[in-house]
């Protein structure tokens, strides 16, 4: 009989004592399991958010966020001398506005619009449809040049890309129709409606459940606003090779172009993020782990030491049958382990589905980006959550042990008969 | 020492510290047990039986005296060195059984053979013997708690000579038996005592005092007899 084999038995006979232990550890292991993945989880959905827009570079012209916008001077020549470079292997203009879009007699909706050059990337997902088409395949142009030689409103070409959630609001399907009207911020305006034609479903990336976004070309958008870009944009974002070291060099070689504006790698973003607004949910989920842990630690100290010192008569007699110190600690090491593994292994379903019901219920507040999520999966959540349950039991363990390697055998056994 | 004696206490005391001041247990005792002899050590409770028991069986050391297991001086051995004595020289019988109650019976012979490396095979022929050795062979599957009080303490002491000690001592081994069982331990000890293993038993048992071949008698933690 080994001694995992003598934990085993124990753990079978005292039956109350196992399920107590295993539930509770389950049940602070869940939360333990929850507070790992919702430590980095904002972090890598946001990670992945910018990842899944195809653009791994964001050139902004003054100091902050993207959302930030200022416009940048001469954007469309710089623009062109990035896409000279080797480490480049896609470039957009961005702009951006407020609009209200109409359909029918159905209520006008606020929407974001989004104005883009030629571009084999998103910034956004088709989910069903086509993306934003630029003429021919294959006519390469500018990034600053305007899409065709006349005015989309002339030739009745207006095709924009929206959110799921304005197609649902408005019945939208691919080759639906519906007006589009700026409303720059700021000012009174009474620009006229542009008829555009829906060419494709799309998610936007960090469009909140509740925001309508529309995308469309550069040159639909100046119809729309009624104002040319001259060469302006609020943002540029640069998809990278890889081959060439990817965003991070390409943000560094950009930055050399133009000292005078900002340039950020998705790592960089990521990492201003992080020391930020994400910091705030480390440090809780630290605090919390730490608490969960402890509670972990004193309850299977608990449990073993009660049951320790109700068998204090049953080791005695087993040590002065010459059973040795340390197959009575590794008994009690296994008995340890087989608690808490067996709650720390239930606690990761129970704590999946924990974290899916908060993750709902974080997601409802508003203006979060749809896929943004709270709690995400990770393989190191699940590395940590065992070592850290390693680690309790071998302390769980750790006092009860020392208290059978000290316990005295003639009067243990001796009170043990007068008992 | 003759060299046939397997224990012997010279001049033991034992005193116990406690809070409202030292308790001597035992009192310069002087004891030997040779080799297949049948030692019974009577008194009232409290007069230091079982703490001599414990002296002679190395799970405790005196504060004055020695004790020689096998000519070695046991106060001078490591708790390792004394443990492996325990578990290969000597076998206790307690009155209470002890039996591990997660483990069948036989399980439970088996365990102190696994300490001792004897291999699997050789375990279970062992255990199989002693299962026979006191008539328990349908019980070996059972667990404790499906056994009976004569039945455990037959358990308990094939469990005792598993690894063919060369002295069983035994702490009022009927303490917990009707006397019609207690007739049935006394008789196992005479066999065991018979295949040449020496027992040393503390009792207030007179049936099983008396199969004895010496028998002494303890008062206020001194042999008077």
């Amino acid at each position: 009989m080994t001694s995992l084999g003598l934990a085993w038995r124990t753990a079978r006979r005292y039956r109350a004592r196992t399920l107590l232990a295993v539930a509770g550890v389950a049940i602070i292991g869940a939360l333990l399991f929850d507070m790992l993945l919702l430590s980095r989880g904002l972090l890598a959905s946001f990670a992945d958010l910018l990842d899944s827009e195809g653009f791994d570079v964001r050139v902004i012209a003054s100091e902050g966020l993207p959302a930030m916008r200022v416009p940048i001077p001469g954007s469309a020549d710089l623009a062109d001398r990035i896409r000279g470079m080797p480490s480049v292997r896609d470039v957009a203009l961005i702009r951006m506005e407020r609009a209200r879009v109409r359909r029918g007699a159905d209520r006008p909706r606020v929407v974001t619009l989004v104005g883009r050059t030629q571009s084999g990337v998103g910034p956004w997902t088709v989910v069903r449809g086509a993306s934003l088409s630029y003429g021919p395949v294959g006519s390469a142009r500018a990034s600053g040049e305007r899409d065709s030689a006349s005015l989309p409103s002339e030739r009745g070409d207006c095709p924009v890309v929206i959110g799921r959630n304005l197609a649902t609001a408005f019945a939208l399907e691919p080759g639906s129709s519906l007006d589009v009207t700026a409303t720059p911020a700021g000012i009174a305006s009474a620009l006229p409606s542009v008829a555009c034609r829906v060419v494709g479903l799309v998610d936007f990336g960090f469009a909140g459940v509740d925001e309508y976004a529309v995308a469309t070309t550069m040159d639909a958008f100046e119809a729309i606003v009624a104002e040319p870009s001259h060469g302006e944009a609020d943002l540029i974002l640069v998809a990278s090779r890889a081959e060439s070291g990817g965003g991070a060099a390409a943000a560094r070689a950009i930055a050399g172009l133009r000292p005078d504006l900002r340039v950020y790698s998705n790592e960089d973003v990521v990492a201003q993020f992080n020391r930020n607004g994400f910091a705030y949910f480390r440090q809780i989920s630290f605090v919390l782990s730490s608490l969960t842990m402890s509670f972990a630690f004193l309850l299977v100290a608990t449990l073993l030491t009660v049951s320790i010192n109700q068998r204090l008569g049953e080791i005695a007699a087993l040590r002065a049958l010459g059973i040795g110190r340390r197959r009575i600690a590794a008994m009690l090491l296994w008995e340890s382990a087989l608690l808490v593994g067996a709650g720390a292994l239930l606690a990761l379903p129970l704590g999946g589905v924990l974290a899916l019901l908060l993750d709902h219920i974080l997601r409802q507040m508003p203006g979060l980006p749809e896929r943004l999520h709270f709690f995400v999966f990770e393989p190191r959540a699940l590395v940590i959550h065992v070592v850290l349950f390693v680690i309790t039991a071998a302390a769980a363990a750790a006092y009860p042990v020392w208290l059978t390697s000290r316990l005295p055998i003639a009067a243990t056994l001796r009170r043990e008969v007068v008992g | 020492m003759p060299a046939s004696l397997v224990v012997e206490a010279r001049g033991v005391s034992r005193v116990f510290p406690m809070s409202a001041g030292p308790v001597t247990a035992l009192r310069d005792v002087t004891l030997h047990v040779a080799a297949g002899e049948y030692v019974a050590i009577a008194g009232p409770s409290g007069c230091g039986k079982s703490t001599l028991l414990h002296l002679v069986g190395c799970v405790d050391t005196p504060s004055s005296g020695s004790i020689l297991f096998e000519h070695r001086d046991v106060a001078a051995l490591s708790e390792a060195a004394r443990s492996r004595i325990r578990l290969t020289r000597i076998g206790f019988v307690f009155q209470r059984f002890f039996l591990l109650p997660m483990l069948t019976a036989a399980e439970n012979i088996e365990l102190p053979q696994a300490e001792a490396g004897v291999a699997p095979a050789a375990r279970r022929a062992r255990t199989r013997a002693l299962l026979e050795y006191v008539e328990l062979v349908d019980r070996a599957d059972h667990l404790p708690s499906q056994l009976s009080g004569g039945e455990m303490q037959r358990i308990a002491i094939a469990r005792a000579l598993a690894n063919n000690p060369v002295l069983l001592v035994a702490d009022e081994p009927t303490g917990e038996l009707d006397e019609t069982t207690g007739e049935h331990i006394a008789d196992l000890f005479d066999r065991v005592h018979a295949d040449g293993t020496a027992i040393l038993v503390v009792t207030h048992n007179p049936t099983l005092a008396i199969r004895a071949s010496r028998r002494l008698a303890m008062k206020s933690g001194s042999l008077v007899a």
